[in-house]
């Protein structure tokens, strides 16, 4: 039993890092008053660019995950030219900027050649003999550096959105547009800047779950992970803390999926994998039932500023 | 002595739509200038090509005699302008400290926000404001967000104070307080425009008048000059004036609220116990300032909005549980405040906005079939008899009404079943003088065919002008009752001992 | 009287150049010719970028035009086979229709097809009913079990304010896992042992027309669209979805079952979309397959979008659809373009409709600059 617990929470900062980084470039676009349905594009782009470099460029992982965060923010700016600039419905943006992503990814990868093909990808960073201590070695220190960043990331992430100015700016673009327009703020600019800022670690998130997880690109492989961090970001209501707690608890019940498996428990596989999906309802479902879950949402989420608006 | 600010000559248009038409206006520091007009006259459009939030198509601006471009909000503070919009622009989330940091553009957020709040308790002290730098401004009351509002732009040191209709959500002792302390600013050198629709300010407070109609200056003069009765022909043209008309027949009761109780989306409760009868044949004014319940009771009576408790007996039936439709179906007519929520969809017709009143009763045809050629007929009918103006088709969407045509059309469907009750929440907001005359004589023919009007306005001249009988509204309750002629001095003292 | 003085006359002092620039506002009316003429621009730039990116992948642009125009309008085969792919798409593209219209984001739509095959296919396999009845059964069963599967998302977003467009996505992926599961059990082909239900029998199959291998789907799909045409632009279910749409609250002053009218919509759409599932199980793959709906969920909101809701259009952007799925497969069989380009196709057309729309919605105009004549 005791193994079977190592093994588990071992296993969930893989499980939960995509979450963690995806919900944290969300919460960011989101802050500015973008809604961010695009998410499961960025990851698709990421995975599927970091694999690229691997299999294109050579065994640098490193290489991989900026390449995968850089590729979501470019593709991002498709997404904020369509919905800050040209003003179209933020719902519809995000959709078509996903089917973008699945098709393009999809095209790309065949042609290149990269599906189903493994690679090395991220490896553990070498702690010596703190690896082999038992029980706490492999639970905190068999990972790869993305997850020792994670926490520090978190911070700092929540640090600039409350305690610095390009925060303030930020957060006020996404709770008052027109206050932050009469303060001389560029609210097209900045929302530009929160839209790549986040894709771009949504992306990394692609790219570690390519690159650090699966070691492997397979069309589709997101797996609607980009609509459960979406989930997860109303959960967290907006706050970067709240979004680890809850990526944490996504990726532990996804964790467990194969762990359960590996001890020979014969479960539906399938049933069992649709888990994750039904955990996130019934988690949206509570928030709502709970309290009023749009209090915490920035009041200009969705909507398009324009200052020159006269009804 | 140098002009502080000039705008010479300036022009906008909105979707060919013509705001500003060669406007030239000029304050000079010392001065409380006040730039009357009606409401769509340009005013605010003006005041915003000053403050850069709107750049003009033609024209040009000086600031203290030198010719400046201003390209946005940060030049416009640059150059010593601020302006205290209309609808506050306050991030709601944030605090008073935050709020005003956020104007500043300070480089660090930390510091920042010490060197802010020092500089707004000077300054606070200064003009003997008192604000909570702690609570977000969302929850503050609309008078404390005025008042972060000028503090930010006395904190960012603006010479020229520009104060989009300041008055128009405050108390009268809330006003004058206010008006007295711009005073005080220009007797300090500022330049102070004060943009206002209300005669009595301009008489009581500004050294000079600039008056707009239809985005063209009609002219600037010393208020003193000038008689209300002059300054009014300048704002609207020439009008004939108008006189209160008092019920003719008044009947028994057609609406009575019991200790009604009601709260607002967010949970708050603003209705406490509210009770008030009316009867048929008379206009029952409800006073007050805004914010005191009057939405969440008129969404109550229409239906959309539940009562925590308390009765509602519409036309001798208990209605208190039903929904719209049965209190429709006993001749309810609703004119709601804001026109864009409950009363008209902007994206649709004329003729669907028209016919959604109708549907139930079958006369646009039954389930399998909606008659399209009878709703034309009745719309083309109904924009006849109530002088719908700017109606091309009736296919035409509602959005490119005119506030007053657009009200127009509400009352044309509402009142197309002779209905018993009338509720008319701030009906004439935002309409001018021939439209809002328009929609008083609309209300007082239904009075005088029979209906009860309930008349809810924030405008107190409206209320005493209209009504047969004036109740107080404050903190959700009526706190007093008057019958008309009332004592304008009491019904104020009412609406500020409560509030 | 004391006059009123004039507005003062200033000086003009010189002017320091300044430059024109555009602004953008907001348009208050559009008329019709002007929508249209954005909405061509807007496919033509589409259609633009989607060559260009089918010639970046090595394909000739004779081939294009032979695949795209000259194979559909001169071969039978190739029409019929456009025909036939039309029509699930016309009926998923209705399903979105219903629902956009009363603003009910429904990404849910192929989650709602697989619940809809499933349904149909257990009746199959089970052959329950009398043969002769058994095909209106399986579609009827199909579309009660598309409306259930969209039942839960319209409650809660109705209830609780619920997002549509998670829940409904989520279920997706929940349908999808729950086909598998069957698929990989219980009803796995006996025959081939391959992961698909065994075929459909002949009373189970929408029978053919007599016309190359058009089936009863065509037909079927043309009468949903007729139907759906009728309650969105004739009855009173259409007024009343109008107002849901352009303002719900409108509705609700009135007292109109703006509720009721949101999730009739809703359900109306996810039975809709168990119908269109059904169709491809039962009019052109005669059994259900893992991936048979796949694709169809962001296809019908294309066309919706494209039809601007509109059911007849629908029916009309549908053969266009069609032809580019068809013309896809044989670009993958021929030319080895991944079968991904077709969705990638369709989301740069929906991506530039979209974008050029800015054009109906707004005014752009140059301003010079130029001082006034004071």
């Amino acid at each position: 039993m005791s193994d079977f617990i190592v093994n588990w929470l071992a296993n969930v900062p893989a499980f939960a890092l995509p979450y963690a980084l995806a919900a944290l470039g969300l919460i960011i676009t989101e802050k500015a008053g973008v809604l961010s349905l695009g998410a499961e594009g960025f990851l698709l782009v990421g995975a599927m660019s970091g694999i690229g470099v691997l299999l294109g460029i050579g065994d640098h992982p490193a290489l991989a995950l900026v390449v995968a965060a850089f590729s979501a923010a470019l593709l991002s700016l498709v997404y904020a030219l369509l919905v800050v600039t040209l003003r179209v419905n933020q719902v519809i943006g995000g959709l078509a900027l996903v089917f973008l992503a699945q098709g393009m990814t999809g095209v790309i990868a065949t042609r290149a050649g990269w599906t189903n093909r493994p690679v090395d990808g991220l490896q553990p960073v070498p702690l010596g003999g703190l690896g082999e201590v038992p029980v706490l070695g492999p639970i905190l220190f068999q990972h790869d550096i993305l997850v020792f960043a994670a926490v520090p990331l978190v911070a700092l992430v929540a640090h600039v959105l409350g305690r610095t100015m390009f925060g303030l700016r930020l957060r006020a673009v996404g709770d008052g547009p027109d206050a932050a327009d009469a303060a001389g703020i560029g609210v097209a600019a900045t929302r530009y800047g929160a839209i790549a800022l986040g894709a771009a670690l949504v992306g990394l998130a692609g790219g570690y779950l390519s690159v650090g997880v699966a070691k492997i690109w397979v069309e589709g492989m997101s797996g609607g992970r980009g609509w459960i961090a979406v989930a997860l970001v109303i959960f967290a209501r907006w706050q970067p803390w709240r979004a680890l707690a809850g990526a944490l608890l996504f990726g532990g019940i996804e964790a467990l999926i194969p762990r359960i498996a590996a001890i020979g428990v014969a479960l539906p596989q399938y049933l069992v994998l649709m888990t994750p999906y039904l955990a996130t309802l019934a988690v949206m479902i509570w928030i709502c039932l709970r309290h009023d879950g749009t209090s915490l949402e920035p009041r200009a989420l969705g909507i398009a500023h324009m200052r020159e608006e006269r009804r | 002595m140098a002009m502080a600010l000039e705008l010479l000559g300036v022009s906008k248009a909105f979707d060919g739509f013509q705001a500003l038409a060669k406007a030239n206006f000029a304050v000079e520091a010392g001065e409380v200038h006040a730039l009357l007009g009606e409401n769509g006259a340009g005013k605010s459009t003006l005041m915003n090509v000053a403050a850069g939030l709107y750049r003009p198509d033609q024209g040009r601006i000086r600031v203290r005699g030198r010719e400046v471009d201003i390209t946005g909000p940060v030049e416009a503070r640059s150059l010593g302008i601020g302006m205290v919009h209309q609808h506050y622009k306050l991030v709601k989330a944030f605090n008073a400290v935050e709020n005003i940091l956020l104007a500043q553009g300070a480089a660090r957020y930390g510091t920042g926000l010490a060197e802010v709040e020092a500089a707004i308790r000077a300054q606070g002290e200064a003009v003997g404001f008192a604000v909570d730098l702690k609570r977000p401004v969302g929850s503050l009351s609309v008078a404390e967000q005025q008042r972060v509002e000028i503090l930010k732009v006395l904190v960012a040191g603006a010479g020229i104070l520009i104060l989009d209709e300041p008055t128009a959500v405050l108390t009268d002792r809330e006003a004058e307080a206010l008006l007295v302390t711009m005073r005080a600013l220009a007797r300090q050198g500022a330049a102070i425009v004060l943009v206002t629709h209300k005669l009595g300010e301009v008489q009581r407070h500004a050294d000079r008048v600039t008056v707009m109609r239809g985005g063209r200056i009609v002219a600037s003069a010393d208020p003193a000059s000038l008689s209300a009765a002059e300054l009014t022909t300048l704002v609207v043209g020439a009008t004939t004036p108008q006189e209160r008309q008092p019920a003719i027949r008044i009947g028994g009761a057609v609406l009575s609220l019991q200790g009604l109780v009601g709260a607002r989306s967010d949970g708050l409760r603003t209705l406490n116990g509210l009770t008030l009868t009316i009867r048929s044949g008379e206009i029952y004014g409800i006073a007050g300032v805004g914010g005191n319940g009057q939405t969440e009771l008129a969404e109550i009576l229409m239906g959309v909005r539940r009562a925590q408790d308390g009765r509602i007996v519409l036309a001798g039936d208990d209605v208190t549980e039903t929904g719209p439709k049965p209190r429709r179906a006993r001749g309810l007519a609703a004119i709601p405040a804001d026109r864009q929520a409950y009363a008209l969809a902007g994206d649709l017709s004329l003729a669907e906005n028209y016919a959604v009143g109708g549907l139930a009763s079958g006369r646009f045809g039954g389930w399998l079939r909606v008659d399209r050629a009878a709703i034309r007929a009745r719309t083309e009918a109904a924009i006849a008899a109530f002088d719908i103006r700017g109606a091309r088709s009736t296919r035409q969407k509602a959005s490119l009404l005119s506030g007053g045509n657009a009200q127009k059309l509400v009352i044309a469907r509402e009142f197309a079943d002779s209905p018993r009750l009338v509720l008319a929440h701030s009906p004439a907001r935002g309409l001018d003088v021939r439209a809002t005359a328009d929609i008083h004589r609309r209300l007082r023919e239904a009075r005088d065919a029979g209906a009860g009007v309930l008349l809810i306005s924030e405008d107190l001249d409206e209320v005493m002008f209209m009504s047969d009988r004036i109740g107080v509204m404050s903190r959700g309750t009526i706190v007093g009752e008057f019958e008309t002629p009332a004592d304008r001095q009491a019904i104020g003292a009412a609406m500020v001992h409560h509030a | 009287m004391p006059e009123a003085l004039p507005v003062p006359l200033l000086s003009a002092a010189p002017e320091p150049p300044r430059r024109g620039r555009l602004t953008v506002e907001i348009r208050q009316h559009a008329t019709g010719w002007h929508q249209g003429l954005v909405l061509a621009g807007g496919l033509a730039l589409g259609m633009a970028l989607a060559t260009a990116i089918l010639l970046a992948c090595g394909v000739g642009l004779s081939d294009l035009i032979q695949e795209f125009v000259v194979s559909v309008v001169s071969s039978p085969a190739s029409l019929s086979a456009v025909l036939i792919q039309a029509a699930p798409l016309a009926i998923v593209g209705l399903a979105a229709a219903v629902a956009f219209r009363v603003r009910f984001w429904n990404i849910g739509i192929e989650g709602q097809m697989i619940l809809g095959a499933v349904a149909a296919t257990a009746v199959a396999i089970h052959d329950v009913g009398p043969a002769p009845l058994r095909l209106v059964l399986m579609m009827l069963v199909a579309a009660l079990a598309g409306m259930a599967w969209v039942l839960a998302p319209a409650l809660l977003k109705i209830r609780l304010g619920l997002n549509e467009v998670i829940s409904t996505l989520l279920l997706n992926y929940v349908a999808f896992n729950g086909l598998l599961h069957l698929l990989y059990g219980a009803w796995r082909d006996p025959a081939s042992s391959f992961p698909n239900s065994e075929q459909y029998e002949a009373a189970e199959r929408l029978g053919e027309l007599g016309w190359e291998n058009l089936t009863w789907a065509l037909p079927l799909a043309g009468l949903l669209t007729v139907l759906c045409w009728w309650l969105l632009n004739v009855s009173r279910f259409g007024f009343l979805s109008r107002v849901a749409e352009a303002n719900p609250r409108l509705g609700e002053g009135q007292g109109l079952p703006m509720t009721r009218v949101m999730l009739a919509a809703a359900l109306l759409s996810g039975g809709l979309a168990g119908i269109a599932g059904f169709s491809i199980c039962a009019g052109v793959e005669y059994r259900m397959t893992q991936s048979f709906f796949s694709g169809y969920g962001f296809s019908g909101i294309l066309i919706a979008f494209l039809a601007r809701n509109n059911p007849l259009g629908a029916f009309v952007t549908a053969i266009l659809v069609g032809v580019l799925f068809v013309a896809g497969q044989s670009l993958q069989v021929f030319y080895g373009i991944p079968g991904a380009m077709v969705q990638l196709i369709q989301a740069v057309i929906v991506i530039s409709v979209a974008a050029s729309d800015f054009f109906v919605r707004h005014r752009v105009r140059w301003v010079s600059g130029r001082r006034s004549d004071v």
